[in-house]
């Protein structure tokens, strides 16, 4: 018991004699850990943002230029007769450019300059979700696109194989990139532990003359190294949480029915990062009283 | 308790000590001397371990020093202990800590370090100066603080490299005292020095090194 508490001892000890490095090191490494976490966040979000979306069907009709009333109508009532099928919303050419209007905000000054408007008047329709599994959205496309009037037909899972495509090259410059990370959280506690061995090497010589074993000595460095890891990684997540804050109070649309709901990383996750920078911490000092420790 | 068969060391081309044969027996009080350079300091660092020879043998409680193992090493030292010719102590730790070190490493319980760093304190007389640094002590308080730390576990064998080097005649008596004290408690004792005024009207055995070679021995 006593023991124990002298390694514990020794390993704060240490920390608090080389304050500076520690802290320095520690803002390294939470820094670090923050832009993992951030990157796991945003892809978490992501990914499961498709998937919501994924689950979910729109579509998008476009109606040619001109078409007439009685034309809309037969068009109306095809959609309204496709299962769980429902009409958000019609938007006209007008409604259209006010919207594109809306969104260029300042720089919408050119749209002025336009003889005609060339956007399409069109249908956002949306499926109920308990019944997206029974349609075939590209046949429904084809016998849209087959009626008079309608110019072109866009659902939403079109773009969703295209997304999960940029989705897997995110994930590979992310595991790229984790990676790297974690070998820089590894480089700093080496150096910061390496710092601390030699600042306490008279103390290593005289604990090796009376009698110390070389783990009696390796220990609290292990320790110490262990503590980075815990604190880096304890207060990149805290960090992480703070953000989130700033951020979950906000839905964001994109296109489609679902919102993109910003969720923090889920307590699996959370537990990785923490066990990740433990980890880490370990072998960054391990490696330092591997290559360092010579008494 | 301490034997070396046929010894050398030599540093590079300098020949630090040249075949000697040495038996101490237990409970021994012996002085190394000789000339600066003759092989006294290497003698001891030799017998603690700190030094491997390049021929012979040295065998410390029937143990042979040359087929241990680094961590049996690290076991045999908490038996020995060595009074350095520069003490070194940690300027950072105060005089309890400096002598409570060598039983901390041996898992000792707090309260025993306590007890027994306490007791050996008194014995060398700095129980007044337990929270002060050892800059803040005069040479020869700082020799007792290092005499502490090597006999504060009890040790089989006291090794000590000229511990009077720095101190005035009436503190080396002072420390040639607690020596003797200690020895009287059944510790095998082995001094290096060069002082002459230590050696003065001795009755306890001496070795005389010179150039390495052993020149006398009054056993």
């Amino acid at each position: 018991m006593g023991l124990r508490f002298y390694f514990l001892r020794q390993a704060l000890l240490n920390m608090k004699r080389n304050v500076t490095v520690h802290i320095l090191s520690l803002g390294t490494i939470v820094a670090s850990l923050l832009i993992l976490g951030a990157f796991l966040l945003l892809f978490g979000n992501l990914s499961n943002w498709l998937r919501q979306w994924g689950t979910a069907l729109s579509m998008s009709v476009y109606l040619k230029d001109g078409t007439s009333a009685y034309k809309r109508d037969k068009i109306d009532s095809f959609i309204r007769g496709l299962p769980g099928a429902q009409i958000r919303r019609f938007i006209s050419k007008e409604d259209a450019m006010n919207e594109l209007k809306a969104a260029l905000r300042e720089e919408a000054g050119f749209l002025e300059r336009l003889t005609h408007n060339p956007l399409p008047a069109s249908y956002e329709v949306v499926f109920e979700a308990s019944r997206t599994e029974e349609i075939d959205p590209e046949k429904i496309k084809q016998q849209l696109e087959a009626l008079d009037g309608v110019e072109e037909v866009q659902h939403n899972r079109q773009w969703l194989k295209r997304l999960e495509g940029v989705l897997d090259v995110v994930s590979l410059i992310g595991y790229i990139i984790g990676g790297l990370l974690c070998l820089c959280v590894v480089f700093i506690v080496t150096n910061t532990i390496k710092l601390t061995i030699y600042s306490r090497r008279d103390e290593i010589e005289i604990l090796k003359l009376v009698g110390a074993t070389d783990w009696f000595i390796k220990l609290p460095f292990l320790l110490e190294g262990m503590m980075q890891g815990i604190l880096g990684g304890g207060l990149a997540i805290l960090a992480l949480f703070l953000g989130y804050l700033a951020f979950s109070a906000k839905k964001i649309y994109l296109i489609g029915p679902a919102p993109l709901e910003f969720v923090f990383l889920p307590v699996g996750y959370v537990a990785i990062v923490f066990f990740l920078s433990t980890v880490l911490g370990i072998i960054g000092s391990f490696i330092a009283i591997g290559r360092f420790f010579d008494v | 308790m301490i034997q070396l068969f046929h010894v050398s060391k030599n540093f590079g081309p300098s020949i630090a000590l040249n075949t000697i044969d040495i038996k101490i027996a237990k409970g021994e009080f012996v002085f190394v001397t000789g000339p600066s350079g003759a092989g006294k300091t290497t003698l001891l660092r030799l017998i603690f371990g700190a030094e491997k020879p390049a021929t012979g043998h040295i065998l410390i409680n029937a143990i042979n020093l040359n087929r241990i193992s680094r961590s049996k090493l690290d076991l045999l030292r908490r038996k020995i202990g060595f009074v350095f010719q520069d003490f070194k102590l940690l300027p950072k730790k105060t005089v309890f800590e400096n002598v409570a070190i060598a039983l901390e490493v041996t898992g000792f319980r707090p309260k025993v370090v306590k007890k027994k760093t306490h007791q050996t304190l008194r014995l060398v007389g700095l129980a007044e100066k337990e929270k002060a640094y050892p800059l803040s002590l005069s040479g020869g308080e700082q020799q007792r603080v290092a005499i502490a730390r090597a006999i504060v576990k009890d040790p089989l064998i006291l090794l000590a490299d000229e511990p009077t080097g720095n101190l005035d005649p009436d503190l080396t008596r002072e420390i040639m005292t607690l020596f003797k004290n200690i020895h009287q408690r059944g510790t095998t004792v082995v001094i290096a020095t060069h002082s002459r005024q230590l050696l003065e009207g001795t009755d306890c055995r001496t070795i005389v090194l010179n150039q390495g070679n052993i020149s006398g021995d009054t056993r």
